[in-house]
């Protein structure tokens, strides 16, 4: 099955912007970046400046209750609250998710509070180092603690990769919809920051803000919703020259699917130096508008693919036109796709 | 909307749904190379001389200091000294993880055996891993904890600590510009890998995939398992053993080139005739104790290969040497073969060479492949008394064998459970 014969029925999110995707969609149109802060570092003084964007705490009411969710990790629960808000958007009970259901699950970092904590303890004595927490440093760990929340005990997966890989995971997904493997496909990428990955940023560009958060994306075969009708890439590259050299050429092949007036979700920061190819590449048309979600949310790394699209899919509901999201990708290919009504 | 759900309404034994529904395509994808990396060797000669000798590969780990783990033992590969990369600067190689030179090791048989010197023509490559390269993850994390200055030499652990990022040091080492899609689904990564890839070429989205798995030993995730308590104390598994005490850490790659048969150009070694894979809900790391959900993989990637359980003549198990693990797995084949289970050879390879955690499913993928090309069985070794929950043909001695197809079953932390059936190749 191509990709666009599936359709998004629903979508969910928790972001630096709130627990919802009504929460990212009001703040990537107000295009003001939101507030950040320092990223503390544990026990330590850091004598360079390392900001970041963590999401909210959580609303009483989007707290799932379940006995693997007691000690899961934020990712974990970022993950169950976009994928019930994409399972109540489409209409279901949260409850009682539709049979047949699959869980395909994206992310770059992982479980990194976990991983670090338990590592932590390994370096100081790995003899009292925690057993519990262990099981929770697995990068599947989330899917798993879905899967088990939802009673989804068919086609369960984790991809890693950059954040675009959620183009990967959605090929894949509608091929598991076309060939029947499931009936409906809940695409979730995911990231939760830490001070590690926060201070990791920093590396690539001094001004780069950390964030975290999940988009979830419910996928059917039928019934009413934006489709992914282009899909442009991979188009895979070595080195960051490479990847400037190619954008313009992802652009053109993109721009050459559609007409009309579109909007364009990018993936801009703020950070000219990292930006600019992919602003340039853009630049040969008018936009009805241009939404930038890292320049107002933070890098979410591995979600940030999920939350283009989740942004994607509710501006394609509200303006009825055509979609392009922009995912030049950060070190090995760049995606790009057009949503449609 | 309101999303709070209390614990009463999920009950998952209630909500078990029957969406494992096995692809109708019944498309024979051939194997026309295959490369392995394990501690018993480097490369298919080297395993297999090994495995007739009914050889293990454990010995004490020099990775990192052990001296406060429980276990101190590991399936180690000795990785050649000289540089693995030709096409890469010698100042880029130093961030290539050890996983990702013996996948590279993997890929570079794995074209040979089918005549390739380049992946030119492939379109795609689906990888398993289940830590990537968290050394360098680790290193990251020692650096940083030591010196809250700002270290500019991060950049590079930061960066090549991402498993997508260590594929693209294969990919430039070939000139290669194509997909990765890199499967983490803990200990059944390899075999999802593989699975993936053969149902991309049964769907018509690609020709020729390379895919396999791989995983090094790294100090985190040697003292999860022992934290754990899963690593046997004394360094030995004992896979269906009724004394098993727990497994053995290893580490390795193993690749395989799949192809659609209108685009083979090269002899095919065997074919992936079936695939599977479900959900076991019933534990973070602990499998079903009737292993249902490994009943429902034999079943499905079985009637995708169009076989009865009476036709498997081998089968790889899981096997790790864990109390949980076996039993559930055993119990799981005896569901599953019915009246035939005591006519079905099985195996851990995992006595010899250890857990390969996410290259595990693909090297014991090719052991599959190797015993189809062979016509002989591999050991479970370290067996003194079979575990009671044995009712099939376990194989304690290299033996040799008729057999056309043989299953590998994979399972993972997360419930992730896979089971790929191969096919001998006729000549």
């Amino acid at each position: 099955m191509n990709v666009s014969n599936i359709c998004i029925r629903g979508v969910g999110a928790v972001s630096s912007a709130g627990w919802s995707a009504a929460a990212i969609h009001n703040a990537v149109l107000a295009g003001i970046p939101l507030p950040s802060k320092t990223c503390a570092r544990p026990g330590d003084v850091r004598n360079w400046p390392c900001e970041s964007r963590f999401a909210p705490a959580s609303p009483p009411e989007k707290i799932a209750r379940h006995p693997r969710l007691r000690r899961s990790s934020a990712i974990t629960r970022y993950s169950v609250a976009a994928a019930l808000e994409a399972l109540a958007d489409a209409g279901h009970d949260p409850a009682a998710p539709p049979p047949g259901l699959g869980i395909l699950f994206v992310m770059m970092n992982g479980c990194v509070n976990y991983t670090g904590r338990f590592f932590h303890e390994v370096l100081e004595n790995p003899a009292q180092a925690s057993p519990m927490i262990f099981p929770e440093t697995v990068f599947n760990a989330p899917a798993s603690h879905l899967a088990s929340f939802l009673g989804v005990d068919g086609a369960v997966s984790t991809i890693l990769g950059s954040p675009n890989s959620i183009m990967e995971a959605l090929d894949t997904a509608a091929f598991w919809i076309g060939s029947g493997i499931v009936e409906d496909c809940l695409l979730i990428a995911a990231e939760e920051c830490d001070w590690l990955s926060a201070e990791g940023l920093t590396y690539y560009h001094p001004n780069h803000i950390a964030s975290e958060g999940a988009g979830a994306l419910l996928l059917s075969a039928c019934g009413d919703g934006p489709r992914v009708s282009e899909m442009i890439g991979p188009l895979a590259y070595l080195s960051w020259q490479e990847r400037c050299e190619l954008l313009p050429d992802l652009a053109a092949q993109t721009l050459a699917k559609f007409q009309g007036p579109a909007t364009l979700i990018n993936d801009s920061t703020g950070i000219h130096k990292i930006d600019r190819a992919e602003i340039a590449a853009w630049s040969g048309r008018p936009w009805d508008s241009v939404l930038s979600p890292k320049y107002v949310l933070g890098e979410s790394m591995g979600a940030s693919g999920a939350l283009q699209l989740v942004l994607g899919t509710l501006a394609v509901r509200q303006t009825q036109q055509p979609v392009v999201i922009s995912m030049p990708g950060s070190n090995t290919a760049a995606y790009a796709c057009v949503l449609t009504p | 909307m309101n999303t709070c759900v209390s614990s009463s309404t999920f009950h998952t034994t209630n909500l078990i749904q029957s969406s494992l529904v096995p692809l109708p395509l019944r498309q024979s994808i051939a194997i026309t190379g295959a490369g392995i990396v394990s501690p018993l060797g480097m490369g298919w000669q080297a395993n297999e001389v090994a495995l007739a000798a009914d050889r293990t590969a454990f010995k004490p780990v020099e990775l990192f200091d052990t001296r406060e783990f429980i276990a101190k033992t590991a399936g180690v590969v000795d990785l050649p000294a000289e540089s693995l990369f030709r096409r890469i600067p010698a100042h880029k190689q130093t961030y290539c993880d050890r996983g990702t030179r013996m996948l590279l090791m993997a890929i570079r048989e794995a074209l040979a055996q089918s005549g390739r010197q380049s992946m030119d023509g492939i379109d795609a490559m689906v990888i398993g891993t289940s830590a990537g390269a968290m050394p360098l993850g680790e290193s990251y994390f020692e650096h940083a904890r030591h010196d809250s200055g700002r270290d500019p030499t991060q950049l590079s652990r930061a960066e090549h600590y991402q498993p997508q990022r260590q594929m693209s040091s294969i990919a430039a080492e070939f000139g290669w510009r194509g997909p990765v899609i890199i499967v983490s689904n803990a200990c059944a990564s390899g075999a999802n890998a593989i699975g993936w890839a053969a149902d991309m070429i049964r769907s018509g989205r690609a020709k020729r995939v390379l895919a396999g798995g791989y995983d090094a030993i790294a100090r985190l995730v040697f003292a999860g398992f022992d934290t754990l308590r899963a690593l046997a104390p004394s360094g030995i598994p004992r896979p269906f053993d009724a004394q098993r005490d727990g497994l053995a850490l290893g580490e390795g790659a193993a690749v395989m080139l799949l192809e659609a048969e209108d685009v083979r150009q090269s002899a095919a070694l065997g074919n992936i005739a079936g695939y599977s894979t479900a959900t076991d809900l019933h534990h973070l790391t602990q499998p079903d104790p009737a292993g249902k959900a490994a009943i429902r993989t034999m079943t499905a990637a079985c009637t995708q290969a169009g076989v009865s359980p009476a036709q498997i003549g081998y089968i790889n198990s899981h096997g790790t040497g864990t109390p949980f693990n076996d039993v559930a797995e055993a119990a799981a084949i005896a569901a599953w073969a019915g009246d035939a289970v005591s006519k079905i050879p099985v195996s851990s390879t995992k006595s010899a060479m250890g857990h390969l955690l996410g290259g595990a499913g693909a090297v014991e993928a090719v052991i599959c492949l190797m015993a189809l090309q062979g016509q002989w069985l591999p050991a479970s070794l370290n067996v003194r008394e079979i575990d009671p929950a044995v009712h099939f043909d376990l194989v304690r001695q290299f033996r040799r064998a008729s057999l056309d197809y043989a299953l590998t079953n994979s399972f993972g932390f997360g419930g992730t459970n896979a089971t790929l059936v191969l096919q001998r190749r006729f000549a």
